[in-house]
């Protein structure tokens, strides 16, 4: 029952990390705005946290650039499992405006698994609040796969 | 025999113990939240939100940096928990309280101070560079806030005291007893600085949001809890809720105890809705206004005015008025 609780509040406080791969910044103020009090996404539990350790949903904005390449990986690579990948704009997309640039090195799923990819240049706020709430219900999906295969190993053990 | 052993197990798991501690702590802090939200015309987490974001982190992996001291990475979050819970246990809360000394606020005042070393010592054993500036900052805040609270406590002390032989009392008990016979102690002209003092210092040994200058999540990675993941993080975050009922429940036995109406239940409701109501004094319309203060704001504004305020009373209690 205890896991069940659990797995239930994994959608109910997904935090949010924001890595910026080169955006322009006009997705990083909209993903900003929908914190606001406007759009006021903590409603649904999100929160912005300053950590990759502490992170949920992994926010990528910006066309990869070869720069920020290395640093996304190593980032990427710190946060806990389960974490969803949400790619934010049409940057880490197709690479949107900087396509064919000798400086940038995307899209974004050569690197990682992305679950929820949000278009748009800059993608509305209510695009990106639907984006995250589909996210955090994979999040809970990652969860509860994660727990069945735990269960399946042991059980091989045993 | 066995019932009173039974009895004392159930006052330290279920009332006014363990359980009942986390779910007062989790409901002021997710109504705290609530609060500022609707402030600041937002709707606002869900109440339970605190509850949430444990349970959540109990369900993600736990990774300790090969750097870190692995004993006292997962230790520390556990102890400063552990102590916290003891620290609750000597507040009276409707009755009188589990434990009790002659020297509960001594005691008290250690155990916080140790539960925020524990949040200090975790952050030191991960070895992350911005744990090393939050926990500087973290050390910042308590020397700033402890001055302040210790006097606020000695000038409480005395008041409760002068019925006395000693003068100066440090049990919670004599304090509450002292408070049934006169008026609660806020009552008294002399001790409202030092209520507001208290008010003051309660946000700051919290670390709620304008004083959370350990935590900073915009400039430090979350200061402290930079490389915290998982069960040890949902311990660190529980803990703060505790935190909050801890303070405010200090505030309502130093200054508002020995209320009684005879009945239990209606001594806890009536406890519960102070806790409110300093919880929204002290903790909802500084977070609701202000932004983050900067170190030496808060080390100034706590070592002049906070201090001064608190000052004030004691003088007034010291010569007599
Ligand atoms: S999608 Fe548009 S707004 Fe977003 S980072 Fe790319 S260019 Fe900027």
């Amino acid at each position: 029952m205890f896991q069940k609780m659990i797995d239930d509040s994994m959608k109910r406080s997904p935090w949010i990390f924001h890595i910026n791969a080169g955006s322009c910044n006009g997705c990083d103020i909209e993903l900003v705005s929908v914190l606001t009090p406007r759009y006021d996404a903590e409603r649904f539990g999100f929160r912005l946290t300053g950590s990759p350790r502490q992170a949920d949903i992994v926010v990528v904005s910006g066309p990869i650039t070869l720069q920020s390449r290395d640093r996304m990986i190593r980032t990427l690579a710190q946060v806990p499992e389960p974490f969803c990948v949400v790619s934010l704009g049409s940057c880490p997309r197709s690479g949107n405006v900087f396509k064919g640039s000798y400086a940038i090195d995307g899209p974004l799923e050569k690197w990682t698994h992305v679950d929820v990819s949000v278009g748009g240049c800059t993608p509305k706020p209510e695009a990106i609040i639907a984006a995250l709430a589909k996210a955090s219900a994979i999040l809970e999906e990652k969860r509860k796969a994660m727990r069945q295969a735990d269960k399946a190993d042991k059980e091989k053990r045993s | 025999m066995s019932f009173d052993i039974l009895w004392f197990a159930f006052h330290i798991l279920i009332f006014p113990g363990l359980l009942f501690i986390v779910v007062m702590g989790v409901l002021l802090m997710g109504i705290n939240n609530k609060m500022v939200a609707r402030m600041q015309n937002r709707v606002g987490p869900p109440i339970l939100q605190p509850w949430y974001d444990f349970l959540k982190c109990c369900g993600k992996e736990t990774i300790i940096p090969r750097r870190a001291q692995k004993f006292v990475f997962i230790g520390a979050p556990i102890l400063g928990f552990a102590v916290l819970i003891t620290a609750a246990l000597f507040i009276p809360f409707g009755g009188s309280s589990v434990l009790s000394s002659t020297g509960d606020i001594v005691v008290i005042l250690y155990l916080l101070t140790f539960c925020s070393v524990m949040s200090i010592v975790g952050a030191a054993a991960s070895g992350s560079p911005y744990a090393g500036v939050g926990l500087s900052r973290e050390m910042v805040a308590m020397i700033a806030y402890e001055l302040p609270f210790v006097l606020v406590l000695l000038a409480v002390g005395k008041l409760a005291g002068s019925d006395s032989a000693q003068g100066v009392t440090f049990s919670l008990a004599t304090i509450t007893e002292w408070q049934t016979a006169h008026l609660p102690v806020i009552c008294h002209i002399s001790m409202i600085p030092a209520a507001i003092a208290m008010l003051f210092v309660i946000p700051c040994e919290i670390g709620m949001h304008p004083f959370d200058i350990a935590e900073a999540e915009t400039e430090l990675c979350e200061g402290t809890l930079t490389e915290y993941s998982g069960a040890p993080l949902g311990v660190y975050k529980l803990t703060h809720c505790v935190k909050v009922y801890v303070m405010t429940a200090l505030f309502t036995a130093l200054f508002m105890g020995g209320i009684t109406t005879g009945m239990v239940v209606v001594d806890v409701l009536i406890k519960i809705l102070v806790c409110l109501v300093v919880t929204f004094l002290s903790m909802t319309l500084p977070h609701a206004v202000c932004a983050r203060f900067k170190v030496e704001q808060v080390f100034k504004f706590y070592w002049t005015f906070v201090s001064a305020l608190a000052l004030i009373s004691l003088v007034l209690v010291w010569i007599g008025l």
